[in-house]
C-alpha cells in the first residue's frame, strides 16, 4: 500500500517539474468524456464550444435545490447576457437512470434556453473531479477553463458575468 | 494510534497537495493532471435522550484522494481512501479501513475505448448491472477487471466487461464470484441522420449480464417451522447454481415532443438470502412517456419489480452492498429535512408502481406569472408490493425455500401500499427579483414496517415554504419554515432555518428541527444546527454544531440507516 503511495508520488512529482519547464503549459480544457444529449445520442465533452465565444459549464441535477435556484437565477438574464457577450451555457445533468427521463420535462417546464447534456454514468463528473453539485466552470474563447466553482450563494451569478464580460472584452 | 494514523495521512496528502498544486488546473500539451480531496469529520457527544450512544472513538473521520492524469486518449487514475476510524454511519455498515480502492489505466479513441482496473458501467436503465459509486451512502460497487467499449459504426454501441464487485475494504484475494456482461445499442437516429431530421428518435438494445458464484456450503433450513413437525433440510452445495444469468431489452421512441422509453428484464437461477432461496424467475419492466414543450413537461413512469434483487454472493444482506443491478425508485426525490426519513427505497424484489410529475410555467408578463413566471410542479405517485400465491409444494412445506416460491400476475397491485405521494410545489419571483418563494404541500403515506421494519404506517401532511431576499446584490437571506402534521411514529414536527450568504464566499445557517408532537413525554426534542461554510472556487471548508436525528437517508431510492448523533463536524472538499 505504502509502495503504491510512493509510487504515485513520484510520477506526480517529475511530471510536475517537466511541467514547469514546458513552454507548452496552458490553462487546462475540458477533459473528452463521450455522454449524452437530451435524445440519448452521443455527445463528447471536447465539442463543447461557442465559436470563440465563452462557454458556462454547469453541472447539475434535478433534485438539487441550489443548483436549479442557480440556474433559475441565469435564467432571468440569459437572453441579456447572450445578446451582450454571445456567451453559451451547457446544463448538465447528472441526474441517474432514476430520474434522467424527467430532465427534457423539467428543463422545458422552466422554459430554459441551455444546451442540456445528461451524464447518467457520471463519467464526466468523475473526469472534472467534482465532489458535489452545483458545480460551475467558465471557459474563454480557446476553451481553456479559466474559472471554477462549486456550491451555488444568491448573487454570484454576477461574478459569473462579470468574468464573462471580461474575457469578451480581451 | 489514531492520531499517528491521522497525522500520517494528513502529511503524505498534504505533500502530495502542494506538489500538484503549482501544476493545477494547467495542462503541458494534452498532458494534465487533476485531483480532488474530501474530508468529513466530527467530534462525538454522547446523548441519552436522543439516542447518541458514547463512541470508542470520539473524534471520527472519513478521507480520501483521488488523482487523476489524462494525455490525449490515455488516463489513468487512483484515488486513496482513509476510514480506519469513519464516521459512525461507516463504522455501522462496515465501511472501514484504508489503502487504494480504485486505480485505472484507460484509452479511448474514435472506435474503441479499454479499461483495465476499476471502473463504473451501467446497461440501459440499470436492470441487468449498475456499477456506480455515492460516496454519501457510503455505496461502491466499482467492478474491479476491464472493460471494452466498442463502436464499429456510427449508432452502434457495443459493450463487454468483467469484473469482481468492490466490497467495502475486504481483500479481492479469497472471492470465488466475478460478472460479466455485453451490451449493444442501436441509435437509428444516429446511423440514419434523415430519421432525426425528421423529428424522430429510435433506438433499441439488449444486454446480458452473468454472476459466477462458486458454491461454498451446504444450506441447511426447516421445513414446517414452527409446528410440531418441524424438520431439517438441505439444499446441497452442488444444486446451488454456479451461474446467474440476467438479460434486459429495451427500446427508447420518440417523435418531436414525446418520448417513450420501455425496458423489460429478466433473470434466472437465483436462490438468496433476499427471496428465501427460492428458484422462482425474477422480472422487472419500466416504462416512461415524457412530453415536452415550451412552458409545459409531462414525465409518467410505471414499474414493476418481481425477485429481481441481485448481488455477486448469495448470502448478502447487508444494505447495497455487492448489488449488481439497480431497480430504479420512479418516485420524485425531495430535499425536505422533516420528511427525509420518509423518502421512499425501492423494493427490488417487491414492487408495482406509478409516478406522474407535471412542470408547468404560467407565462411570463400574464397577471398570475408576473415578470419572471410562476413555476408549478404537481407530482403524485404510489407503489405497492405485488400480488403473490404460493406454490404447493411451498403450502406443503411450510416453507418456500427450495421451491419456485409464488407465482405472481403481471399487473395486478398487491395488498399492501408501500408509498404514496400527492404533491404540489409553486416557485414565484416577484417583480423586483429581490424576493423569491417556493412553497410545496405534500400529502405522504408512507409504510413504516416494510420499508424500515418498525409497525404501522405513517400518514402526513407537509407544507414547506422556502423564502429568498436579496439584500443586496450579494448578501442575501433564505427562510426555511416546515410542518409536518402526522399522528403516527414519532408523531409531528416542525423545523426552521434561516440562511445568510455572502456571495459567493460565506454561508452561516442556524436551524431547529423540534419534535414537538412526540408521544413520549421527554422526547419532544429539538434537534438544533449551527454551521457556517466558507466557499473559495473549488474549495468548501464547513464547520456545524448539533444534533441529528436518529432516521434514514436516502439518495435517489437507496438507503441507510443514520444513527442519532450529537457533536461538532468539519467538513473540507476541494478539487484541483
Amino acid at each position: 500500500m505504502k509502495k503504491n503511495f510512493i509510487i504515485i508520488f513520484c510520477m506526480i512529482l517529475s511530471i510536475n517539474v517537466f511541467a514547469q519547464e514546458s513552454k507548452d503549459k496552458h490553462l487546462a480544457k475540458l477533459p473528452a468524456v463521450e455522454i449524452q444529449d437530451l435524445n440519448g445520442n452521443a455527445f463528447n465533452t471536447a465539442d463543447i464550444q461557442n465559436d470563440g465565444k465563452p462557454v458556462i459549464v454547469s453541472l447539475w441535477a434535478t433534485w438539487c435545490k441550489p443548483c436549479i435556484a442557480e440556474l433559475l437565477a441565469i435564467a432571468d438574464e440569459y437572453e441579456d447576457w447572450v445578446e451582450e457577450t454571445g456567451v453559451k451555457l451547457y446544463a448538465i445533468s447528472i441526474d441517474d437512470a432514476k430520474t434522467s427521463a424527467r430532465v427534457a420535462p423539467f428543463v422545458k417546464g422552466k422554459n430554459w434556453e441551455y444546451t442540456v447534456l445528461l451524464d447518467v454514468n457520471s463519467d464526466f463528473k468523475r473526469a472534472m473531479n467534482v465532489n458535489d453539485v452545483p458545480f460551475m466552470c467558465i471557459l474563454n474563447g480557446d476553451g481553456e477553463i479559466v474559472w471554477q466553482h462549486t456550491s451555488y450563494a444568491p448573487g454570484s451569478e454576477e461574478e459569473v458575468y462579470e468574468i464573462i464580460k471580461s474575457l469578451v472584452k480581451k | 494510534m489514531i492520531f499517528n494514523s491521522i497525522k500520517r495521512f494528513l502529511f503524505a496528502s498534504g505533500l502530495l497537495f502542494c506538489c500538484i498544486y503549482a501544476q493545477a488546473q494547467h495542462q503541458i500539451g494534452n498532458s494534465r493532471i487533476s485531483g480532488d480531496f474530501g474530508f468529513n469529520g466530527m467530534y462525538y457527544i454522547p446523548d441519552s435522550i436522543i439516542g447518541a450512544e458514547p463512541v470508542d472513538s470520539k473524534v471520527r473521520g472519513n478521507a480520501f484522494l483521488n488523482i487523476l492524469y489524462s494525455n490525449g486518449g490515455f488516463s489513468a487514475g487512483a484515488r486513496y481512501e482513509f476510514y480506519m476510524f469513519p464516521l459512525i454511519d461507516f463504522d455501522k455498515i462496515g465501511y472501514k479501513g484504508q489503502g487504494i480502492r480504485y486505480f485505472f489505466a484507460e484509452y479511448t479513441n474514435k472506435f474503441i475505448s479499454v479499461t483495465a482496473g476499476n471502473y463504473y458501467e451501467q446497461f440501459g436503465n440499470g436492470l441487468t448491472l449498475r456499477a456506480y459509486e455515492d460516496r454519501q451512502l457510503g455505496i461502491d460497487n466499482s467492478l474491479l477487471g476491464a472493460r471494452i467499449k466498442l463502436t464499429p459504426y456510427k449508432g452502434i454501441y457495443l459493450k463487454g466487461i468483467w469484473g469482481m464487485e468492490r466490497r467495502n475494504f475486504d481483500s479481492y484475494l479469497d472471492r470465488h464470484d466475478f460478472v460479466s456482461g455485453s451490451d449493444l445499442e442501436l441509435s437509428f437516429g444516429e446511423m440514419f441522420p434523415v430519421i432525426q431530421e425528421k423529428g424522430f428518435t429510435a433506438r433499441v438494445g439488449a444486454s446480458f449480464v452473468s454472476k459466477f458464484e462458486q458454491p461454498d456450503q451446504n444450506h441447511i433450513f426447516t421445513l414446517h417451522p414452527g409446528t410440531d413437525s418441524a424438520m431439517q433440510a438441505i439444499i446441497p452445495s452442488d444444486k446451488w447454481p454456479k451461474n446467474v444469468a440476467t438479460w434486459a431489452t429495451r427500446m427508447t421512441f420518440g417523435y418531436k415532443d414525446f418520448r417513450l422509453d420501455g425496458e423489460y428484464a429478466r433473470k434466472i437461477n437465483d436462490p438468496n438470502i433476499s427471496n428465501g432461496y427460492i428458484y422462482k424467475p425474477g422480472e422487472s419492466f419500466f416504462l416512461s412517456a415524457t412530453y415536452a414543450r415550451k412552458g409545459l413537461g409531462i414525465a409518467a413512469s410505471f414499474i414493476r419489480a418481481d425477485n429481481m434483487e441481485f448481488r455477486s454472493q448469495r448470502s448478502e444482506n447487508s444494505n447495497s452492498l455487492l448489488m449488481v443491478n439497480c431497480i430504479p425508485a420512479i418516485n420524485r426525490q425531495y430535499s425536505y429535512q422533516l420528511i427525509g426519513d420518509y423518502s421512499y427505497a425501492s423494493q427490488p424484489n417487491s414492487q408495482i408502481g406509478a409516478q406522474l410529475q407535471v412542470n408547468y410555467q404560467i407565462p411570463k408578463k400574464s397577471v398570475l406569472g408576473g415578470k419572471y413566471g410562476t413555476d408549478l410542479t404537481f407530482n403524485y405517485s404510489r407503489f405497492h408490493d405485488i400480488e403473490r400465491q404460493l406454490v404447493p409444494e411451498a403450502i406443503e412445506n411450510g416453507t418456500m425455500t427450495g421451491t419456485t416460491g409464488y407465482t405472481s400476475s403481471f399487473f395486478k397491485f398487491g395488498p399492501n401500499l408501500l408509498y404514496q405521494d400527492i404533491g404540489l410545489e409553486i416557485s414565484h419571483r416577484f417583480n423586483n427579483k429581490k424576493w423569491k418563494w417556493i412553497l410545496a404541500y405534500n400529502y405522504i403515506t408512507y409504510n413504516l414496517e416494510i420499508l424500515q421494519g418498525h409497525a404501522g404506517m405513517m400518514r402526513g401532511h407537509l407544507v414547506a415554504s422556502d423564502l429568498s431576499y436579496k439584500i443586496t446584490p450579494k448578501h442575501a437571506l433564505r427562510l426555511e419554515l416546515q410542518h409536518l402534521y402526522t399522528k403516527d411514529d414519532d408523531g409531528s414536527s416542525i423545523y426552521g432555518m434561516l440562511e445568510y450568504s455572502f456571495s459567493p464566499n460565506w454561508f452561516v445557517s442556524i436551524g431547529d428541527d423540534w419534535n414537538y408532537g412526540n408521544p413520549l413525554e421527554g422526547h419532544k426534542t429539538h434537534y438544533y444546527n449551527i454551521s457556517c461554510a466558507y466557499v473559495w472556487n473549488t474549495t468548501r471548508i464547513a464547520l456545524n454544531f448539533g444534533k441529528t436525528k436518529e432516521g434514514i437517508l436516502c439518495v435517489g431510492g437507496v438507503c441507510r440507516a443514520v444513527p442519532a448523533s450529537f457533536g461538532a463536524g468539519l467538513s473540507v472538499t476541494t478539487s484541483f
